[in-house]
């Protein structure tokens, strides 16, 4: 597990790397090696020296531009779509000195979503980074629900940069062949992918997700944290509704003070000393009307932010959802394992311990030969034996599961708090520029009152 | 003008009115009351701002805390040419009276003075609104050629405007300060014998029956004269065209305002659903709850910060600019009479002419038509000069209402930065870890 420093430089990292526009546009590719899996065991052996290395200390990697495309799809109809950008670099060319040009390709969101989901699928006691969502949704009034409009493009950039410095720095996802792949080989990534199996699997999960079943003896970790994430999903989708309500009402007051900019241009028109003050503070009032649109756009940031944790919600409860499934398969295993070895016992001693139906037909109608019984006996055993194997594999995987998943919880726990804390501390940042602006518009308007 | 046990307010529950904090308070109105060495004298303002109304009136009458400085802020007006103040007056101190017949509102009506118009130096008299307007309707008659300030709207809808809620008085009184100021203010208002009446006649009811009646009369013709205008002069065309125009901009102005208010109260109805939010969030979260919480506070704070904002351009703002529209309406009730005082006298001088071709001697038509002369030099002269005045006072007022309305919003701005600024630390500071529990 990584300890909080590490995280913390990552994070910074991550950061700066938002912050960072495109890389450079030189041309020195990277080696397309594939690394075989003993390559792989032996990277991560030696990169545990330097405790908590991830791809992201090897690898630079960020998602610098969106384009246009159309093409054909499924259908064979034809669309338009939008691909990103995918650069990456490795860490020990630039800091030996060198600048190699970035390599790239083009993805789209589908194959994002390919990724992710191979990933939930693989990984499923590790809370999943999300993807920006698919389509725009709480809007306020003015932003469109368009997801071709630009500026839903650029923050969907950004979200998905976001997602991939997030997996690439995760002590366990950072380290899978996959994602190497897709950041590393445009065309044959989803044909390895496949190749996998993991869309069988995609489908079995979601069932199981959404079954209902109980479980005997929860974990009440487990179940603390599956109220949690419930709790944080209704919370996050809340405060995002009412935000854009807010953002909504906010842009109304705004823009009405311009209407003040119009009628006192008109006004100075009639005045003689009254008339250039009066003009003036008009301006003033324009330019406080147009000041929203600016701060709400800034705004939306905060809401991505939220955003990605009302997703990250949803991770969290899968987690916990998985260990219910685990913990009630080991539990159906072991009963059922309780209930052949009880049949066994009645048959060898003759002893009915429990009613069955089985039992009250043979009263009724006679019992069966020894051959019969010697036959069901000795598949019992067969049975008890599959049984056994099947109880000790559920358990080990249960166990191993409990492990990883309260790691990984503890992990996003950390993270969450970090993350959060600085979104709001960023919000109050924005809402101090908002008032310091406005002290600014109010204190030059007062003076050209004065000056009336 | 009894003053009977002053009874608390009974609606809404809102406190009496004898116990709102005033301007004016009763330990200001001791001082404002006993003649001081500044009184009486040209008094200039403290730090060279300009910041009242030629009479006085303080920027902030509804802030305690500007009261204190009342008296620091009455300053000489250098628009009116030097005149030297000897005359204040100031309407406060609103009592509800409760009679068997009805119930109504005094205010006390303080002046001091060192004219020697005025029998003394000093007068504290109550008055209603009713004795405001007979006031108003005895200037506009025995005055008709000048301009009389407005008086706040008489008639208010009983089921829509609640008539003794603290922010309708409240109004009520600063709007009736202004017209008693205005008044006070004019260089020939203010000796009129009515306005001395009102201020200092113990019994206003005596002296109503003293109504120089005769003069009602003239006052009707006036107003409803039918001669017909020939040729109006320039600059009293230019006032109308202005008028017009101007109570356009100002309804405008009105509406906007209006709607900005509506958009606020909207505005604050989600910021209201907001906060408790992230104090529900707050709930679920361990280190978290600090910060979160933190937000919840702050957003409460702006919210009662958008509350005064809103109450204070309700009350300061709005008020002002429709008191304006009627000023703007008395305006051009003046320029009408002196349109037909001019009418009147273009007839009778073409009467005048008419007669003259008939009879060869006539001396008494020529004094009629002089005297109609004379009134129509004297009207334009008195109103060229009301109108310096009254444009002047505009140019004031609205450099005060304007200014007032950046104060407001910047004193909200102000205090939403500082709820916000205190919430930084707040946020930054992060509490010891907590030790993370066994894994089983």
């Amino acid at each position: 597990m990584l300890s909080v420093s590490c995280l913390s430089a990552l994070l910074l990292h991550t950061l700066e790397r938002r912050m960072a526009d495109a890389g450079n546009k030189e041309s020195a590719p990277i080696g397309g090696d594939e690394f075989t899996n003993t390559e792989l065991e032996n990277n991560k052996n030696n990169t545990m020296v330097e405790e908590g290395s991830t791809l992201l200390r090897r690898m630079e990697i960020s998602v610098a531009e969106a384009e246009k495309r159309t093409g054909k799809n499924t259908v064979n109809m034809q669309e338009i779509f939008t691909v990103y950008l995918i650069e990456t670099r490795p860490i020990d060319a630039i800091t030996e000195g060198h600048n190699p040009a970035p390599d790239s390709l083009w993805r789209r969101y589908s194959e994002f979503e390919i990724l992710r989901n191979y990933l939930l699928v693989t990984y499923p006691f590790i809370v999943v980074p999300p993807l920006p969502e698919k389509r725009a949704e709480f809007v306020w009034h003015k932003l469109s629900a368009d997801n071709m409009d630009p500026d839903f493009v650029e923050r969907r950039r950004v979200g998905l940069e976001n997602f991939l410095l997030r997996v690439a720095s995760h002590s366990v996802l950072s380290n899978d062949k996959i994602l190497y792949h897709f950041l590393t080989e445009e065309h044959r990534w989803k044909e390895v992918v496949y190749e996998t199996g993991f869309q069988a699997k995609a489908d079995s999960r979601i069932k199981a997700l959404s079954a209902t079943f109980r479980v005997k003896n929860p974990d009440k970790r487990f179940t603390e944290m599956k109220h949690y994430s419930d709790e944080l999903q209704s919370l996050t989708s809340q405060l995002l509704r009412v935000r854009a309500r807010v953002a909504d009402r906010l842009y109304g007051v705004y823009k009405v003070h311009g209407n003040y900019g119009r009628v006192f241009s008109e006004w100075s028109a009639l005045e003689k000393e009254m008339g250039d003050g009066l003009q003036s503070a008009g301006h003033h009032m324009d330019a406080y009307a147009a000041s929203v649109d600016d701060m709400l756009e800034e705004e939306e940031h905060y809401a991505d932010q939220l955003k990605e944790y009302l997703f990250y919600a949803e991770a969290l409860r899968a987690v916990c959802r998985k260990h219910e499934l685990t913990q009630y398969e080991l539990e159906t295993a072991s009963s059922d394992l309780i209930s052949k070895k009880q049949q066994r016992e009645e048959l060898a001693t003759g002893m009915v311990r429990t009613f069955s139906f089985k039992g009250m037909t043979n009263k009724l109608f006679g019992q069966e030969t020894p051959e019969q019984r010697e036959a069901k006996l000795s598949l019992l055993e067969e049975q008890i034996v599959q049984g056994e194997e099947t109880v000790t594999e559920k358990t080990v995987e249960c166990e191993e599961y409990v492990k990883g998943a309260w790691v990984d919880m503890q992990r996003f726990k950390e993270q969450k708090d970090r993350d959060l804390r600085e979104a709001l501390i960023g919000y109050a940042v924005m809402q101090i520029s908002m008032c310091k602006k406005g002290i600014q518009v109010w204190t030059n308007a007062k003076e050209c009152f004065h000056k009336m | 003008m009894s003053a009977g046990t002053p009874k608390s307010l009974a609606s809404s529950g809102q406190k009496p009115i004898q116990e709102i904090c005033h301007p004016l308070g009763a330990e200001e109105t001791a001082s404002v009351l006993t003649p001081s060495p500044d009184v009486g004298n040209t008094i200039t303002s403290i730090g060279g701002k300009d910041l009242s109304l030629p009479n006085g009136t303080p920027v902030e009458t509804s802030s305690p805390a500007s009261s204190s400085s009342h008296l620091n802020r009455l300053q000489l007006d250098d628009d009116l040419d030097g005149e030297t103040r000897d005359l204040f007056v100031t309407v406060e101190d609103p009592k509800k009276h409760v009679s068997t017949m009805e119930t109504y509102i005094t205010y006390m009506v303080a002046t001091k003075t060192t004219r020697v118009e005025f029998d003394l130096p000093e007068y504290s008299v109550r008055r209603r609104y009713q004795d405001f307007d007979w006031l108003r309707t005895k200037l506009e008659d025995t005055q008709p050629t000048h301009l009389i300030p407005p008086l706040p709207e008489k008639f208010v809808m009983k089921g829509v405007v609640d008539r003794f809620s603290e922010e309708f008085v409240e109004t009520r009184r600063k709007a009736l300060d202004k017209f008693l100021k205005r008044v006070a203010d004019h260089p020939v208002l203010s000796f009129n014998e009515h306005f001395n009446a009102f201020l200092s006649a113990k019994d206003l009811n005596k002296r109503l029956g003293l109504a120089l009646l005769s003069k009602m009369g003239e006052s009707v013709k006036y107003v409803t004269g039918g001669y017909k205008l020939r040729g109006r002069p320039v600059e009293f065309s230019a006032m109308g065209d202005y008028l017009d125009m101007f109570t356009q901009k100002l309804g405008t102005i009105d509406r906007i305002a209006q709607r900005i208010i509506k958009e606020q109260s909207e505005y604050q109805v989600e910021l209201r659903e907001y906060g408790p939010v992230y104090t529900t969030w707050a709930l679920s979260e361990a280190e978290l709850q600090g910060p979160l919480e933190g937000v919840a506070s702050c957003m409460a704070n702006c919210s009662s910060a958008l509350d005064e904002l809103t109450q204070d351009m309700s009350e300061d703002f709005l008020p002002v600019l429709r008191e304006y529209v009627l000023y703007i309406e008395s305006m051009k009730i003046v320029l009408k009479k002196r349109d037909n005082i001019q009418a009147e006298y273009e007839a009778k001088l073409e009467a005048a002419a008419f007669r003259k071709e008939e009879k060869a001697s006539c001396t008494q038509v020529p004094t009629d038509v002089e005297k109609c002369h004379d009134r129509v030099e004297c009207c334009n002269a008195d109103l060229k000069s009301d109108w310096d005045r009254w444009q002047n006072n505009k140019r004031q007022d609205f450099r005060q209402l304007l200014t007032g309305m950046a104060d407001h919003n910047i004193q909200y701005y102000e205090k939403c930065l500082a709820a916000w600024e205190s919430v930084i630390p707040l946020l930054r500071d992060k509490q010891p870890q907590e030790t993370e529990t066994e894994e089983d």
